[in-house]
C-alpha cells in the first residue's frame, strides 16, 4: 500500500505545488510512512542544457570534495547547496551545463562509482525531492512548501519488495528522454518481461524496483513518439499485477490502472485544476469538489498543458 | 429525541468512533461533521440509530453495522457498509470499489456511480446503484439483491452463486456461471415498491428495461457445467 498524487494548473503558470502536494500526500501518509518524495515540474528555471543533480554523500571526510572533483571534471559547478538529512547523509545539489542530454546519465554513472556516494537524481525541467521518513518532516527538510511548478507528482511509500532508502523513495526517473517520473502504488508481476526487452535495447537498470520498470517502459515508449495517453494505454495491456502509477513529463501528468482494478485512484477536475490520487481525502486538498470520478480498472487518464 | 454533533475534524478515526459508540447509548441521533473523507466512519457500530455523515466518508464507512441507518451526504471510498448485518447506509454522491462487500443483510443505496466488484461475496440485503456499476459487479454473490439503475461493467456476476443481479441500462458482459433472464411479475412488484421509496421515481416503461442476471447453477464446478458434470 502506497500513496500516490499528481496535479496540474491548467493555466500554465507558476503555483504552490509544492506545497499542494505536500498537503495531498500528508493525508495519504496513512498509506505509507517509508519514505516520500515529489517531482514538481515548470519552477527551476534553469537554461537550455543546465541540469540539476541531488547527490547523496555520506558524511564522511573527504568524501563531498571527490565527488565535487568528479563533476568537475565532466563540466564546471555552477552553483551549489547542502541540504542536511538523517543517518549521516547529506543530499548536495549541484548545478551544471551539459552540450548534450546524452552526456547526463555517463556522468551520473561516473559519480555513483564513489564508496557511499548515490546520484538521486539528474533534471532539467523539474525539481525532485525525495527522501526517507514522513511527509510533514521531508517536507520542513527541503522547504517544499516555497517550491512553485505548473504540475507535478508526489509518493508516499510502503516499502514492500525493494529496500527503504532515499533511492528506493519514489519517484523514480528514466534517461531514456529528459525528465520522465513515475510513482507506483502495487506490484509489476511480470516484471522481467517488461524489463528484459527494455535492456536488450540498452537501457540501464539501476535497482530490481518494479517502479523503475515502469518508467523505462513509459520513457520508451515515448521516445518512439507514443503520446503519453497512447503509453498509458500500451502498459495496461502488457503489465500484470495489480498497480495504480502516475507519470510526470515536462507537459503534465497521467495515470494508468491495471485490469482488476486491485488499486484505487481517484480524479476530479475544475476549470483551473487537474488532479488525480490514491483518495479522495488527498484530491480534496487542492480542490473543493463533489464529484469524484473512480478511475475504473484498465483505465488511463491524462492531462497535459 | 436527542442529537449529538461531533466534530471531526484533526481527529483521528478511533477517537472519533469512541464517541460515536459512547453517544449511541444516549442519543436518537449523531450528526458528524468535517469528516474529510476519513476511513472506517461508524465501525461496528451496533445501536440502532441515525448517523449522519455531512461530507465524505473513507474506507469501510459502516462496515459491520447492525442496525444504524447512516447517511453520508457526499461520497464514500472502497467497501462502504462491509459486511454490515441489518441497517441502512444512503450514499448521495458516489462510491468506490466493493459497495456492500459480503452484507449479510440491509440496504445499502448509492446515488450515483460506483467502482469494481460491487455487491462481492454479499449473503443478503439489497444494494442499490442510482448510476453505473464496475468490473465484475456481484462477484461471488451468494444471495441477496443487487439493481443498478445505470449500465453495469465487465464480467457482471463472476461467478455468481445466489441471488440477483436487476440492471436497468447496458450490460457489457456476463461473468462465468451468470446468464439472464427475464423479471417475474413479482420481481416487478418489488422493484415499483423498493426504488422510489428511496427516491428513484422511475416511469411505468422504464420497468420494462430491467434485465435480471442470476446463476445458471447453483453449484458450479469449474470446467463442468455443473457438480454433476
Amino acid at each position: 500500500m502506497c500513496g500516490i498524487a499528481g496535479v496540474v494548473f491548467k493555466d500554465k503558470k507558476l503555483h504552490p505545488v509544492g506545497d499542494n502536494l505536500t498537503n495531498m500526500l500528508d493525508a495519504l501518509q496513512h498509506r505509507g510512512p517509508d519514505s516520500a518524495g515529489y517531482a514538481i515540474y515548470g519552477g527551476l528555471g534553469l537554461e537550455e542544457n543546465e541540469y540539476l543533480l541531488n547527490i547523496e554523500v555520506k558524511e564522511k571526510q573527504g568524501l563531498l570534495e571527490s565527488v565535487k572533483k568528479t563533476v568537475n571534471i565532466a563540466t564546471p559547478i555552477k552553483k551549489e547547496e547542502i541540504i542536511p538529512s538523517v543517518e549521516n547523509y547529506i543530499i548536495y545539489r549541484c548545478k551544471i551545463e551539459l552540450n548534450t542530454f546524452s552526456k547526463l546519465k555517463p556522468l551520473i554513472m561516473d559519480i555513483d562509482k564513489i564508496k557511499d556516494v548515490m546520484v538521486l537524481n539528474g533534471a532539467h525541467s523539474f525539481e525532485m525531492i525525495k527522501d526517507i521518513g514522513l511527509v510533514k518532516d521531508i517536507a520542513s527538510r527541503y522547504d517544499t512548501q516555497s517550491k512553485m511548478g505548473t504540475h507535478g507528482i508526489g509518493h508516499t511509500r510502503f516499502s514492500t519488495e525493494s529496500l527503504v532508502d532515499r533511492y528506493h523513495a519514489h519517484p523514480f526517473q528514466s534517461y531514456i528522454i529528459p525528465d520522465i517520473t513515475v510513482v507506483h502504488n502495487g506490484q509489476i508481476t511480470n516484471y522481467w518481461k517488461i524489463r528484459d526487452p527494455l535492456e536488450r535495447k540498452g537501457h540501464i537498470f539501476e535497482t530490481n524496483n518494479d517502479t523503475e520498470c515502469i518508467v523505462h517502459y513509459i520513457a520508451d515508449k515515448l521516445s518512439k513518439g507514443y503520446g503519453l495517453e497512447e503509453a498509458l494505454e500500451q502498459s495496461v495491456k502488457d503489465m500484470d499485477g495489480p498497480f495504480s502509477y502516475i507519470v510526470g513529463t515536462p507537459d503534465g501528468v497521467g495515470i494508468a490502472k491495471d485490469q482488476l482494478g486491485l488499486r484505487p485512484g481517484v480524479m476530479a477536475e475544475n476549470n483551473e485544476v487537474f488532479a488525480i490520487a490514491s483518495e479522495e481525502v488527498s484530491l480534496r486538498e487542492v480542490m473543493d469538489t463533489h464529484d469524484i470520478d473512480q478511475i475504473s480498472p484498465g483505465e488511463t487518464r491524462a492531462y497535459t498543458i | 429525541m436527542s442529537e449529538f454533533i461531533i466534530n471531526a475534524e484533526h481527529q483521528p478515526p478511533r477517537e472519533v468512533n469512541r464517541t460515536i459508540k459512547k453517544a449511541a447509548t444516549k442519543n436518537d441521533k449523531i450528526t458528524i461533521k468535517n469528516p474529510n473523507a476519513m476511513h472506517y466512519l461508524a465501525a461496528g457500530l451496533i445501536d440502532p440509530i441515525e448517523l449522519i455523515i455531512e461530507g465524505s466518508a473513507g474506507y469501510f464507512a459502516g462496515t459491520m453495522i447492525h442496525g444504524a441507518k447512516i447517511h453520508i451526504k457526499e461520497n464514500a471510498g472502497w467497501f462502504p457498509a462491509d459486511n454490515m448485518t441489518e441497517g441502512e447506509v444512503i450514499i448521495d454522491g458516489s462510491a468506490g470499489d466493493g459497495v456492500g462487500q459480503g452484507i449479510y443483510g440491509g440496504t445499502v443505496v448509492v446515488k450515483r456511480d460506483v467502482g469494481s466488484r460491487t455487491g462481492e461475496i454479499m449473503k443478503n440485503g439489497t444494494i442499490i446503484v442510482g448510476g453505473n456499476s464496475g468490473f465484475m459487479s456481484g462477484l461471488f454473490m451468494m444471495g441477496g439483491r443487487i439493481i443498478v439503475l445505470g449500465d453495469i461493467s465487465d464480467d457482471a456476476g463472476e461467478s455468481i452463486i445466489r441471488g440477483a443481479i436487476y440492471v436497468k441500462g447496458n450490460i457489457k458482459s456476463l461473468g462465468k456461471n451468470a446468464k439472464i433472464e427475464k423479471l417475474t411479475i413479482q420481481d416487478e412488484n418489488e422493484l415499483k415498491e423498493l426504488l422510489p421509496s428511496y427516491g428513484f421515481n422511475l416511469e411505468e416503461h422504464d420497468y420494462n428495461s430491467f434485465k435480471k442476471i442470476v446463476p445458471r447453477f447453483n453449484r458450479p464446478f469449474y470446467g463442468k457445467d455443473s457438480e454433476e458434470g
